[in-house]
């Protein structure tokens, strides 16, 4: 906590436009890039999302924050296609996303990693990053036996691999099986890989998760650089220093329910949240978030 | 490929028999016998019952009746008259083969079954010179009976194999909602139960006729059903229990994948199906006991006194498997640990040892399916082998997973599978019940009974 | 003991015709299941489009033999969508289940009476690989002649099916090589390990899965097609689901995910099974017993064949499973 940052024009910009939003669950933003509404989602009786109204501001860095089983990976689900929710409908970019395929939300822009990681152990480390890019025209099965008509394309998708990989300080690994990689690399691989795709919204479930601190700083580092790119970084973390640290804003999850939202010191402050990490029963981590 | 040569073969002959018979050509016979030659005077009697129920029997116009020498050429070829018979000149005093074209039986009418359609004519049995040949036909059952009764007839047969299915799907659904394993061998789980109950009943363990003091124990070592039903499913049980500890249990500590061992159940089918055969030879072969039954007549519906028990016998069997399964704490155990595994071992439920049940019980389960099902249809080596895909049609219906769903499907495509006779021929009664599993898939996936997490 | 006979067939079996069927089979098979980890266990299904949309142009279109290829492949595009619509969104084992039952519904409807004016019923669709050996001859093979060299001694008919096999072998196997290189290939082997990582970057698994069934099938439907060929006949009983294990039992053999294991794994099967089934039929000239037990009869050697055959795949998964070929750490058999 309290690391001095000079922040960078896009940074400030950031801030600012969250300046005057106010501090409460559900707070409207001036530029959401990402809405929801009255999403549901039950699991035989059991509540696990139920969030009134969400929004993300484009170009910021938010964190999604709350205790086990607050219903935050759902959430992610939900929003991404991956999970059905029982009732609600969520945009964006002013999309409707409500029957949108998971694959379909990803080729729009909307680009998640998972919180146990999956990277292709049975691919190589570049093969994983070439996977990652878009509109391959090799990817069609006409063109897959013609590699003249797909042998251009892949190369620039290579030179776009290796930068990336290079930026992520993975370039030495290039060629080894995803699976002889340590579970930080794989983290780091999972979010280099998502990058591929050009998204416009980035949603990180948990990066931070079991990796070690020394490549935390340096993720930091990467996720600003995002922002820095123009895209909007959404995460989900339990590390609270490095939320403090790197957020533009901060929603905060309990029992389904959003119950706060300000920037990062303000939730430093908040007694409700406070109470929700400290006054978490005992038995209710049990309920996974599926 | 051909594992059943024997079938085809002999299917093949009879039609090159009349293939050749049709391209070479015929003659016609007619009523009044030839003058100084041998003959052969078919006729065909139709069995009908008067109204107070004696049998009588008339005479059957308008069949087809074609006559073949040893060579198979055909020596003439004749329709029955007004009297129901039709005179057919042979040659020579030789050997012939008279066959009855069933396509020609008027509607209704379907050949006695103990009377075949070809039937072989040896030269000694031309003790005169000319040689009678009888056809019995009788009601067909599908217009004998009013509609109302053949519906009813049908389901009846359909409770009867959809109890025998539901007994077989348990242990299918429980091994793949425990382990998550999708068991190719189960139809083989099914066949061993049929054929150790058909060692111990009809070929008999010799070193154990010294038992034959034991009532139902003879001295040639065979045991009489009532002994050898038991001990087959005791040892269908313990052969699930070997394949547990074994094979699948050691693979499962070791980590194999699942892939990996569903194509270990493939191997295991091969091996099992053409072991059995190999023991057992491709015919079907019936149990010593029960199996020569008159039917009852039950209001609409026919059904022998054997099949009617081991009806009862099912529901019962299946009845205290749905009570244990829901009130046992072992039964509970189960059901959370095929439900959710993760959650079961987290509240401290021995999943090995439930796991060690399932196979147990799903193996007797199976072998008791087998038994009844050999009561019924015979033995064959592939008894349980043709029922795989109906029993995975069963599961899938019911919810993978799902030992209620389970009963429930597989009660559910039997009866299908009968009652679909009514309207699709029955080479193809299967037919519709791959149609209904295509259908549960696209519309609810998780089946009736099932968790949709579970479906992908 | 004949060892020259016995050495004779099993060398002739390695390279013979149901070497060279087993191996376009399993290449289709190894699309689906080797490279994407779909558990097609309907390719005998497929197979048999092939062989009756072949047989269906003589016996019932009465229109020249070659538009059976198309009219068979067509046919298994059908028969491959039949299959996944239903199941491609949904485990594995679910479209494990939809194609055994499949493929038996194939094969319960080819041989039924109902439909024996178009399919020929259970004595199955005879004579009609005419046209394809008389192409032979316009190559100037004789069909009774006698090619080749100890132990490789083959008629002209023989030969000439063998010719057009290991031809088919080969350019299936390049085609399979390069798509598997290719991105799209890229995209399947990703699909094999995890759907969700794949959809997650913006790539619609479902269709790339069909195209992966669809394509598995339609090699499988050549195979079935020089399959009838070889024997100018098409029998129902033929493609059953032990069809289907048995190629899966060479495809495993030879090393999933491998081009060359699909094609020598088949090899390797038929070279074995033809020793094993030479070698058992001289000892068992005369009832093997041990004591007053009957071991083994010469008719039972057949079976005692394919219960080693079952045997192999369970040792193969238990000790070898990525196969002779295989690469261990590219399997993605285990920790589904």
């Amino acid at each position: 906590m309290g690391v001095e940052r000079t922040y960078g024009e896009v940074a400030t910009r950031a801030r600012q436009s969250l300046r005057d939003v106010e501090r409460g669950a559900g707070a409207r933003k001036p530029n959401p890039i990402l809405t929801a509404d009255n999403i549901r989602r039950e699991f035989g009786g059991i509540i696990a999302v139920d969030v009134d109204h969400f929004e993300v501001q484009e170009g910021s860095i938010t964190a999604l924050i709350g205790p086990n089983g607050a219903g935050k990976t759902t959430f992610f689900n939900l929003l991404t296609g991956f999970d059905q929710p029982n009732s609600g409908t969520w945009t964006f970019q002013g999309k409707d996303m409500s029957k949108v395929a998971s694959h379909r939300t990803a080729a729009l822009g909307m680009v998640r990693t998972f919180q146990l990681t999956k990277s292709l152990t049975k691919l190589s480390v570049i093969e994983n990053m070439r996977l990652g890019a878009t509109d391959q025209k090799g990817e069609k099965w006409w063109n897959g036996l013609f590699s003249a008509v797909w042998k251009g394309q892949e190369d620039e998708i290579t030179e776009r691999s290796d930068e990336l990989l290079t930026r992520f300080q993975m370039g030495h690994m290039r060629d080894e099986y995803a699976g002889a990689l340590s579970g930080g690399q794989r983290k780091l691989l999972e979010m280099a890989r998502a990058l591929m795709t050009n998204p416009t919204l980035v949603m990180l479930d948990e990066p931070m998760a079991g990796v070690n601190p020394a490549l935390k700083q340096s993720l930091n580092e990467h996720i600003r650089g995002l922002r820095d790119q123009g895209m909007t970084v959404l995460f989900v973390e339990h590390d609270m220093d490095m939320v403090h640290d790197v957020s533009d804003w901060v929603i905060v999850m309990a029992e389904g329910r959003i119950i706060a939202e300000g920037t990062p010191d303000d939730i430093a402050k908040n007694s409700a949240v406070i109470d929700a990490y400290l006054g978490t029963r005992q038995g209710q981590s049990l309920l996974e978030e599926e | 490929m051909e594992v059943s040569i024997g079938k085809t073969m002999g299917r093949r002959c009879l039609v090159v028999l009349i293939a050749l018979g049709s391209v070479l050509g015929f003659s016609f016979g007619t009523a009044k016998a030839a003058e100084d030659g041998y003959s052969i005077r078919t006729q065909v009697r139709d069995q009908v019952r008067t109204t107070d129920g004696k049998a009588d029997n008339q005479p059957l116009p308008g069949v087809e009746i074609t006559v073949t020498d040893a060579s198979g050429e055909i020596v003439g070829v004749g329709i029955t008259d007004a009297d129901g018979v039709v005179i057919v000149s042979v040659p020579s005093r030789a050997d012939y083969t008279v066959s009855l074209n069933e396509e020609t039986l008027p509607t209704g009418k379907k050949l006695d079954a103990r009377t075949t359609a070809v039937q072989k004519i040896l030269t000694d049995s031309f003790i005169t010179k000319t040689k009678v040949v009888t056809y019995f036909t009788g009601e067909s059952q599908t217009v004998s009976q009013s509609g109302f009764e053949r519906v009813a007839q049908r389901v009846s047969d359909g409770i009867r194999l959809g109890l025998i299915l539901a007994m077989c799907s348990v242990g299918l659904s429980l091994i793949f909602g425990t382990t998550g394993l999708t068991n190719f061998a189960h139809g083989e789980m099914v066949t061993f139960g049929g054929i150790a109950t058909f060692v111990f009943n009809v070929t008999g363990l010799t070193f154990l006729g010294s038992l034959s003091f034991i009532p139902g124990i003879h001295p040639d070592g065979t045991f009489h059903i009532f002994w050898a039903a038991p001990l087959g499913i005791i040892l269908g049980g313990g052969f699930g229990w070997a394949l547990n500890k074994r094979i699948f249990g050691p693979l499962r500590r070791r980590g194999v994948g699942l892939l990996t061992q569903m194509v270990l159940t493939v191997g295991l089918s091969i091996a099992l199906r053409n072991f059995f055969l190999s023991r057992f030879e491709g015919r079907t072969r019936p149990f010593s006991d029960f199996s020569l039954q008159r039917s009852w007549d039950l209001g609409p519906v026919n059904i022998t006194p054997r099949d009617f028990v081991v009806s009862i016998l099912s529901l019962l069997i299946l009845i205290v498997t749905a009570l244990g399964l829901r009130f046992t704490r072992l039964g509970k155990a189960t059901r959370a640990v095929s439900d959710n595994p993760d959650l079961a071992s987290a509240t401290g439920i021995d999943s090995e040892k439930v796991i060690r049940l399932v196979w147990i019980i799903g193996g007797a389960l199976a072998a008791t399916g087998g038994v009844f099902r050999g009561l019924d249809e015979q033995v064959s080596f592939d008894m349980g082998g043709r029922l795989l895909f109906l029993l995975f049609a069963g599961i899938t219906l019911g919810g993978l997973g799902s030992a209620f769903g389970a009963l429930v499907g597989g009660f559910v495509v039997g009866v299908m599978v009968e009652v679909s006779s009514l309207v699709v021929p029955t080479e193809l009664k299967s037919a519709p019940a791959l149609l209904v599993l295509i259908l549960v898939l696209l519309l609810r996936p998780q089946g009736i009974l099932g968790r949709a997490q579970r479906v992908g | 003991m004949d060892w020259n006979l016995i050495l004779e067939n099993s060398l002739k079996g390695f390279v013979g015709i149901n070497a060279v069927y087993f191996a376009i089979a399993a290449l289709g098979l190894n699309v689906q299941f080797g490279y994407t980890g779909l558990l097609n266990f309907g390719q005998a299904g497929f197979m048999a489009c092939g062989a009756y949309g072949l047989g269906m142009t003589a016996h019932y279109f009465d229109i020249s033999f070659w538009w059976g290829i198309p009219l068979g492949i067509l046919f298994s595009v059908v028969l491959g969508l039949l299959m996944g619509i239903p199941t491609l969104r949904l485990r594995a084992d679910y479209l494990a289940i939809v194609t055994i039952a499949t493929a038996e519904i194939v094969r319960l409807v080819v041989r039924s009476v109902k439909f024996k004016t178009y399919f020929g019923g259970s004595d199955g669709i005879n004579g009609f690989s005419s046209s394809f050996r008389s192409l032979g001859n316009d190559f100037g093979i004789e069909e009774s002649d006698q090619y080749g060299f100890w132990p490789f001694k083959f008629t002209g008919r023989e030969l000439w099916v063998l010719i057009v096999g290991w031809l088919i072998v080969a350019i299936f196997g390049f085609v399979v090589y390069k798509l598997m290189k290719s991105p799209w290939g890229r995209v399947l082997k990703a699909i094999r390990e995890d759907e969700d990582a794949v959809k997650s970057l913006g790539k619609n698994v479902y269709s790339y899965k069909m195209q992966s069934l669809i394509l598995g099938g339609v090699i499988g439907t050549v195979s079935g097609m020089i399959f009838a060929l070889d024997r100018g006949s098409v029998q129902p009983d033929n493609y059953s689901r032990d069809l289907t294990f048995y190629i899966l039992t060479a495809l495993v053999l030879g090393g999933v995910a491998k081009v060359s294991g699909s094609i020598v794994g088949s090899m390797m099967f038929w070279g074995l099974f033809t020793f094993m089934d030479n070698f058992l039929r001289q000892v068992a000239k005369d009832p093997v017993s041990i004591g007053n037990v009957t071991i083994m009869k010469s008719t039972q050697v057949g079976q005692l064949n394919f219960i080693l055959i079952g045997i192999t795949l369970i040792l193969l998964m238990v000790y070898r499973p990525q196969g002779v070929f295989g690469n261990r750490k590219e399997m993605a058999f285990d920790g589904r």
